[in-house]
Order: structure tokens, then C-alpha cells, then sequence
């Protein structure tokens, strides 16, 4: 509200407001250490959870639903990557939005002069999900050495499906968050999303029908796990690119709309 | 504190909050009934895990297993995880951490008591939660209900024995939670700590892999551990892979886990006085 009339002339100023929401984001979170190394080592033991029933499935047969063992560490890589990247930069601000919402504190985003989107989205960050990153990177290249390198088309359609994967989420669980600006109560619900998304850890193609339409279209994760794999394998059509795109735009478009009917309907806390 | 000895009087004082207990612990459960729904929903590893499964054996079975074993073994992990579900854990880290736990200090009943009782209460609602899911499971693979011969009946005895079973498995699930809950007298990281015990637990208590797939000398130790103590044995229970004997070691690790977890409340609550909380 307050912040609509002067960040329209705002974006020449970009740079140096992300670099100073960064920055102090970084500060933040560095003054808890121990909690980094505890969240590496939880960390390490989800990425083993996570792999250890493939394992136990692959133990067992060549493949599944098409992908072998290398090829399924691709996917599980990038949806690991994903998982990082929600974790580490999304999850920790959209969580606090909630908190602003219920507590007050969303009045004083709402009164600088940026766009309250932008700083609500990126002023917090959990650098422990770093590891989660560095461990995505490691499957991935496992995955890799067994299924052969990919030319570098290949690589850089996966990363451009990696994008739109995370903004698609990003812009789903922004929506989510939108929701609690009038039902305070439902504030879980990204839990829930969170869960869903986990069904993104297996390749797409183990889903029948209608959990495959919904898993590339409503809680989109395939789009940063599966596809970018399917990319790597030169494996993917262009239409599902195309498809790719249009679902995390038309994600992003519907997020900001509501995100702007949600900021015209917030009383703040205290009144 | 009040939470030393279990004198007599102690007993009668919680004999007669009973109905007390139970109408908070509901009023509690109606007024979060969205938020409830919500973390309900929010098990959905047992359904992940079933599609994995399910097409892993689309070819033929495994181990025994086809696509209708693997639905009937995830649906009903699916509900006996709910029946044994708690979140004592991130209640009583709360309680510690912001200090709440002090006022819950001075009634004559147990904090874990109350807690208990809240978890019992959340259990209606929670399988109220679950019908729409089993309906969508069983209208996916009617297998689950359905055999060559008629309706799946497990015997009569077994289904006898899984009702102990679970609330066997109740016990072990809520006392391992709670002795994690108490760690947050001496750490900070209580629940980080209890997130890598999930990773563990997920894998030995037979939550993603049934324990009949683990490779064997695994599945040996596995099956008296009190990851599988807490969800799997009343599973297989009713599907025919576990006995009386796992029945009776559930009731060991329930016997084992309440003493430690006497002794660690004595200390821990020493110690939070201490702190001056």
C-alpha cells in the first residue's frame, strides 16, 4: 500500500537494495553457529533418508517406470537442489511473513519505500541449506557418471527448468502465504505444501494420471526435479519447455495479483 | 516438583481429572480443528513411498510383494502411523524454551499427563481425517480390500492382536517423543535432534520400506529395535509377518523407555529450576 507509489520509479535502485537485504540477511543468520552444524548434520541425514529406500529399490530391480538407478539420482539431485533453494531463501521469508502477520511486524515492510514483495521475499535467508545445495550437486554428479555427460544445450535447458521450477514454487507457496493474511489459522498449510512437494523427489513418470497432471501443473515440483533430469537425458520434449514456462509465469502473474488483493485487505495486527 | 514421587495421592488426583483432562484435551482439538487437518495431511510419506513401490513392482512382484500387497502394507502404515501420531516434542521444546512449562508446573497433574491426554483426544479426528484418503486408496486398488477369494479378512486372532498392538506402538511412538521433548533441558536443538532420529526411525520402523525388503541381517536387528516397536509390528501383525513376540517386546521397550524417561524428567526439571525459569 504505502510503498505502491514509489516503487515504480524504484527499480534502478535494485542492486543495491537486494545487496543491503543480503547482506544484513547474512548477519543474521551467521550469529547462530552451532544451529549451522546441527542443521548440516540433520541435513546429511535426510539426503541419506532420502536416497536409501532407492537404493533398497534398485537393489531390487533394473528399473522403474523406465529410469534406472543413475538416471533417478538426477532427479532426486535436482529436487534435492530445489529443496535447498526453498529452504535456504524462500521458506525462511514467507515463514516470517506469516509471523509479521499474526505479530505487526508486517507494517514496518509495508512502510519502505520498495516493493513490499521484494523485501518480504528476500530478507532472510538459512545458510545451512547450503549444504543441502552441496550434497544436490554430488547426487547430481553421481547421477551423471553413470548416465554420461550431457553437451552443453542440454545443461543449460535443465538450469533455464530449474528457474522456472522455482519460481513456479515460489509463486505457489506465495499464494499459499496470501491465504493467511485473511485466515491466520491456516498458517501450516505450507507444511502441507511442503509435504506435497516431496512427492518430487521420484521420477514423474511412477505417478499415474490424474497425480501426474497435478504434480506438473498445481504443486508444479516436477518442473525443477524430473524435467531438468529428463533435460540431461535429452529425454525432454520442447512442447513440455513451453509448458514449463507458461506454468511458472502464469504462476508468478496469479501470485503477485493475489499477493496485492492480500496487502488492500491488511488491517495490521493491532487494529 | 510436583513431579517426583508416585505416592497414592498422586493417583487419586489423576483418577479424578480424568474427565476434566479429557474435555480440555477435546475443547483444544475443536478449537485447532483447521490446523489439525492440516498436519494430519501433512504425513504423506506413506503415499510417496506407495508410488515407488507400486511401480517398482508393476513388472512382477518383489519379495513377495505385488502392487496390491504394497497398497494394503502403505494404506494401513498410513493409518497405524496416525493412531500413533503425537507432537509432544515440539510441544514440550516450546514449553522448555519460551518458559510455559512453569505454570504447567503448578497443577496437580503432570505436564506429560495433559499432553498425553491431548494426543489421546487428537486420535477421533484424526482417523475422521483419514476416510477420504483410504476411500481414494481403495477406489485406486480395490485389491486392498478385495482377494481372489472374497474380502481381505485377516484372522480372527490377529485382529485381536493388533488393537494391543497399536496402542503398544502408541506408547513407544509418545515416550520416545517425549524423551526427545526433555532434551530441551539441556540443548537448544531438541527438535533438529529429533528430525535425524526421523530419518533413522522412517527406515528401520518399517515407514518407507516394509521390513520384509530390507536385506535380511537388516531386518533381524530391525525387528527388535523401537523404531519397528513404534509402528511397524502391529502392520505386520495384521498382515501375518509379525507374532506375539513382537507384540511382547513392544511392551518391553514401552517398560524400558517409561524408566528412562522417569529418571530424565527428575534431572531435567532440577535443572530447569536451576536455570530459573
Amino acid at each position: 500500500m504505502s510503498g505502491e507509489t514509489v516503487h515504480g520509479a524504484a527499480w534502478g535502485r535494485l542492486p543495491g537494495v537486494l545487496g543491503a537485504l543480503a547482506r544484513v540477511a547474512v548477519m543474521n543468520a551467521v550469529q547462530y553457529r552451532v544451529s549451522f552444524l546441527v542443521d548440516f548434520f540433520v541435513g546429511s541425514c535426510n539426503v541419506v533418508a532420502i536416497l536409501l529406500p532407492l537404493m533398497v529399490v534398485f537393489d531390487r530391480t533394473g528399473s522403474v517406470a523406465g529410469w534406472t538407478w543413475h538416471q533417478s539420482l538426477l532427479v532426486t539431485g535436482f529436487f534435492l537442489f530445489m529443496n535447498a533453494v526453498m529452504g535456504g531463501l524462500v521458506e525462511p521469508n514467507l515463514g516470517a511473513v506469516v509471523e509479521g502477520i499474526r505479530e505487526g511486524q508486517m507494517d514496518y515492510i509495508l512502510l519502505k519505500p520498495v516493493d513490499a514483495q521484494l523485501v518480504a521475499s528476500v530478507q532472510r535467508i538459512a545458510p545451512a541449506r547450503a549444504w543441502d545445495a552441496v550434497a544436490a550437486v554430488g547426487v547430481i554428479g553421481w547421477g551423471l557418471s553413470g548416465t554420461g555427460w550431457p553437451g552443453f544445450g542440454a545443461v543449460a535447458v535443465a538450469g533455464a527448468l530449474v528457474v522456472t521450477g522455482v519460481v513456479a514454487m515460489y509463486s505457489l507457496w506465495l499464494l499459499v502465504i496470501c491465504l493467511s493474511f485473511w485466515f491466520v489459522r491456516v498458517d501450516n498449510l505450507r507444511y502441507l505444501l511442503g509435504a506435497v512437494a516431496d512427492a518430487g523427489r521420484w521420477p514423474v513418470d511412477i505417478y499415474s494420471g490424474a497425480a501426474r497432471v497435478f504434480l506438473t501443473v498445481v504443486v508444479p515440483v516436477a518442473l525443477a526435479s524430473s524435467w531438468p533430469a529428463m533435460a540431461l537425458l535429452g529425454r525432454l520434449d520442447g512442447a513440455l519447455v513451453i509448458q514449463a514456462v507458461v506454468v511458472s509465469f502464469g504462476g508468478f502473474a496469479l501470485a503477485r495479483w493475489a499477493w496485492k488483493q492480500a496487502l488492500q485487505s491488511y488491517t495490521s495486527a493491532s487494529s | 516438583m510436583t513431579s517426583g514421587a508416585s505416592t497414592r495421592g498422586e493417583w487419586a488426583i489423576l483418577w479424578r481429572a480424568i474427565p476434566t483432562l479429557w474435555r480440555v484435551a477435546v475443547a483444544g482439538i475443536v478449537a485447532y480443528r483447521a490446523e489439525m487437518v492440516i498436519w494430519i495431511l501433512s504425513a504423506t510419506l506413506p503415499l510417496v513411498m506407495l508410488a515407488l513401490w507400486d511401480a517398482a513392482s508393476a513388472a512382477g512382484p518383489l519379495s513377495g510383494f505385488g502392487q496390491a500387497e504394497f497398497a494394503r502394507y502403505f494404506a494401513i502404515t498410513m493409518v497405524v502411523r496416525q493412531l500413533t501420531g503425537s507432537w509432544v516434542v515440539w510441544e514440550l521444546n516450546q514449553a522448555v524454551r519460551s518458559g510455559s512449562l512453569s505454570p504447567q508446573l503448578l497443577r496437580p497433574v503432570h505436564p506429560l499427563v495433559y499432553n498425553f491426554f491431548e494426543t489421546l483426544a487428537a486420535i477421533p479426528w484424526r482417523l475422521v481425517v483419514l476416510v477420504p484418503l483410504l476411500g481414494a486408496l481403495v477406489a485406486w486398488r480395490p485389491e486392498i480390500l478385495i482377494v481372489a477369494d472374497g474380502w481381505f479378512v485377516p484372522e480372527g486372532w490377529r485382529m485381536a492382536l493388533f488393537l494391543p498392538s497399536v496402542a503398544l506402538a502408541f506408547a513407544v511412538a509418545w515416550l520416545v517423543q517425549a524423551l526427545f521433548g526433555m532434551l530441551a533441558f539441556w540443548f537448544e536443538e531438541a527438535v533438529g535432534v529429533f528430525s535425524v532420529h526421523f530419518a533413522i526411525w522412517s527406515f528401520f520402523s518399517g515407514y518407507i520400506v516394509p521390513m520384509a525388503l530390507l536385506p535380511p541381517a537388516v531386518a533381524g536387528a530391525a525387528r527388535w529395535l523401537p523404531f519397528y516397536a513404534s509402528l511397524g509390528v502391529p502392520v505386520d501383525v495384521l498382515l501375518g509377518t509379525a507374532g506375539p513376540v513382537e507384540v511382547w517386546a513392544q511392551l518391553g521397550w514401552v517398560v524400558a523407555l517409561a524408566v528412562v524417561g522417569r529418571v530424565m524428567w527428575a534431572r531435567g526439571i532440577r535443572r530447569y529450576g536451576a536455570v530459573g525459569a
